[in-house]
């Protein structure tokens, strides 16, 4: 477990941009040196009334999560702000979200642990990144050490391992992300347990990372 | 106004290849009279508006009541209920499809009336719905797709042995009659439904794909055995004559009309009626998202009807007089390469193709892209549309001499590719045999088979959409070894 992160020096960074420009996101934030980075499928609505009756208002989005240390992480944004103009109606949003642990990626190193209104944070928030089809056994590895539930996204992404191209196109292998709220007392038992039974440690078999939760209802 | 536009977009760049192409052909190879030439710009604007309104119908309209049919199908927990389910809409739904009653009618009248156009109907509806109940049961048992294609195919060729070249030729364009634009979407949508409930995310992907092959290969067969019990004498030469030619350019769109709206409008209702009585018992829905699918069946017919006067009235008689220009002239591989072109550009312009392409790339959560899919489509196609047009031109090339390595390439390559490829792969052979296939391509390889003297316009004329429907097998598996190769891990 040497090189899980230990300090909030790390940033996750939102992308959320209309469908076909995901890709284009991440080829930008690869510039700036963020190697990896994951997109999902969703849909958000325009605000339309009459369209939105008929069930035309639909746009198709991507979201794209990218990890970073902080300091890449707001170049980043920056740059992509400048080339996307997020600014701009219709152009999408960005923003981004701390994050207390990462594991599974040697490209952000961190130091030490600081206690941030630990009394506060009751909640932690579990994102594990696997391919496709690992999902489930990440929920099985998750239960064993007492999470009592979980929600996976499908969604496509690459690390540095794992980038191909095909003709001038670049492929991003299917993965999937598993959600996990978990009582802070028990997150690292199950950080540890996914880590462990995927092999986490190794290169290319997926990210785990951990961010607190202010304010969670229907969690027990 | 954002999602009208974007489909807007996506549809013009998928017609104007082929318009552009005609359109430069008018000016250089191949002049149209003035009144073709009007008519089918006429036409290519309708098609655009027409698939516009269509694919966005189909979005709102059949593919939730598929999902949503599959997915309380699935549900029941009972393989009774899913064969009953698979039997009921596979018969009813294509019983209705105007297609299917084209070919039909074709049969009879091939056949000199031996076998009449009600029995061909009712059967080829058996031998699709049984294989969309086998289809469904398939995914919820968990048989893999390649194996099934296996034994069916097994079985088709045993029966080809006995089967005339014509019936022969027949029979496989019947698995391009069979998924028209209609049942296509509704059949992507219930494999669809059906799989999304799988806990297994890999399983649920490669599942949510193949039944239309499944249901295709259904009507091969049903029509072989057809042709072996009945033992048609012979075939007949007649074929249809063509419709007067009149110089008006409007004409032709208002005197199709009301044939067309009326066919879809009774393809159209086996699906209303379904999800008519679907919702009174299972199906729960909001009020709200019931206007919403209501809206969409709405706009399913408007623009479909939109559509087929375009590709009926228009393109069709352009097709057959570029097809005959072109194989008028001195060298044969003029109209070899044209017919190249042509097929490359009118399968973009397919309806379902779009829907399965758009299909797969939220399945695979954009892994496979449209855009890559669509490139292989559109050269598979483009190879079979040349390769039946060498069979016009040479005589001594018969249909099996095609078919037979093809489809026993395709299923041995299935055993290689990855799974989700081989049900992709089948699926587009259903898929690309659509309407802009049986009209634009047929057209263009009838007109060259009547200017080349050794061709039987009949023979030959038959068999083209059979070639459509198999080559997309080896191109999507192709790309499914390429995307085998390139995703592999660098550690």
């Amino acid at each position: 477990m040497n090189d899980i992160a230990e300090e909030i020096n790390i940033e996750l960074i939102y992308v959320i941009v209309n469908h076909g420009f995901g890709s284009r996101i991440v080829k930008a934030a690869k510039r700036d040196g963020i190697k990896g980075s994951t997109i999902a499928y969703a849909r958000g609505t325009a605000h339309k009334k009459f369209l939105d009756y008929l069930g035309l208002s639909d746009i198709r989005k991507e979201i794209v999560f990218l990890l970073a240390d902080k300091e890449t992480a707001f170049r980043a944004m920056e740059d992509l702000n400048r080339d996307f103009c997020f600014d701009k109606p219709n152009h999408g949003i960005a923003f981004t979200t701390s994050v207390c642990k990462v594991s599974g990626t040697k490209n952000i190193v961190c130091n030490k642990k600081s206690e941030r209104g630990a009394e506060s944070v009751m909640f932690n928030l579990i994102t594990i990144i696997v391919d496709k089809g690992k999902g489930e056994e990440v929920v099985a590895a998750a239960e064993k050490s007492g999470s009592r539930g979980a929600t996976i996204l499908n969604a496509r992404g690459s690390g540095i391992h794992e980038t191909a191209k095909l003709f001038s196109m670049e492929i991003a292998p299917e993965k999937e992300i598993v959600l996990i709220l978990s009582e802070c007392g028990i997150t690292d038992e199950i950080v540890n347990s996914i880590s462990s039974s995927l092999k986490m440690n190794e290169p290319g078999n997926g990210i785990i990372y951990v961010q607190n939760v202010n304010t969670a209802y229907g969690v027990r | 106004m954002n999602l009208i536009l974007s489909k807007l977009k996506e549809v013009v760049l998928s017609v104007l290849p082929i318009t552009l192409i005609v359109v430069l052909l008018n000016f250089t190879l191949t002049p149209l009279e003035t009144p073709y030439f009007i008519r089918f710009l006429i036409a290519a604007a309708l098609i655009i508006i027409g698939l516009t309104v269509f694919l966005l119908g189909v979005d709102l309209g059949i593919t939730p009541i598929g999902v949503d049919l599959g997915q309380s199908v699935a549900k029941s927990n009972r393989i009774w209920m899913v064969a009953l389910a698979g039997i009921l809409l596979g018969f009813f739904i294509n019983i209705a499809e105007p297609d299917l009653h084209v070919l039909a009618g074709q049969v009879q009248s091939v056949t000199s009336a031996l076998i009449s156009k009600q029995l061909i109907l009712i059967v080829v509806s058996v031998g699709i719905a049984v294989m969309l109940s086998l289809g469904l049961i398939r995914i919820v048992k968990y048989v893999p797709l390649n194996i099934m294609f296996t034994v069916l195919y097994a079985i088709i060729f045993f029966l080809a042995f006995f089967t005339t070249p014509e019936f022969l030729a027949i029979s496989f364009d019947a698995s391009g009659a069979t998924t028209g634009a209609l049942t296509t979407p509704f059949m992507l949508a219930l494999a669809l439904g059906v799989s999304r409930l799988k806990k297994d995310s890999k399983a649920s992907e490669i599942d949510s794909f193949g039944l239309v092959g499944l249901a295709s290969s259904g009507a091969i067969i049903s029509v072989m055995v057809m042709s072996i019990i009945s033992k048609p004498e012979g075939v007949a030469a007649a074929v249809a004559t063509d419709e007067a030619s009149t110089n008006s350019i409007l004409l032709p769109f208002i005197q199709m009309l009301p044939t067309i709206a009326w066919e879809i409008a009774l393809a159209l209702m086996p699906i209303v009626i379904i999800f008519l009585i679907s919702r009174k018992f299972s199906l729960k829905m909001s009020k709200k998202s019931f206007i919403k699918v209501l809206f969409g069946l709405i706009m399913t017919f408007t623009g479909l009807v939109i559509f087929l006067l375009g590709v009926n009235a228009g393109f069709m008689k352009v097709g057959n007089i570029v097809g005959f220009k072109f194989a008028s002239m001195d060298s044969g591989l003029y109209v070899i390469l044209a017919g190249f072109i042509l097929g490359m550009v009118t399968i973009i312009a397919e309806p379902a193709v779009s829907i399965l392409t758009h299909q797969i790339e939220d399945v695979t959560s954009g892994y496979v892209k449209r855009k890559v899919v669509m490139v292989f489509l559109a050269l598979g196609v483009a190879l079979a549309v040349a390769l039946s047009i060498v069979r016009i031109v040479v005589p001594e090339i018969q249909l099996w001499h095609f078919l037979l390595p093809g489809y026993l390439l395709s299923i041995v390559m299935s055993f290689f590719t990855p799974k989700l490829f081989v049900g992709i792969a089948f699926d587009s052979g259903g898929v690309a045999s659509g309407p802009m296939a049986a009209t634009f391509i047929l057209a263009f390889a009838q007109g060259a088979a009547e200017a080349t003297e050794s061709a039987n316009v009949l023979i030959d004329g038959f068999g083209i959409i059979a070639m459509i429907a198999m080559t997309p097998l080896i191109a999507l598996q192709i790309l499914g070894f390429i995307f085998k190769i390139k995703s592999k891990k660098r550690g």
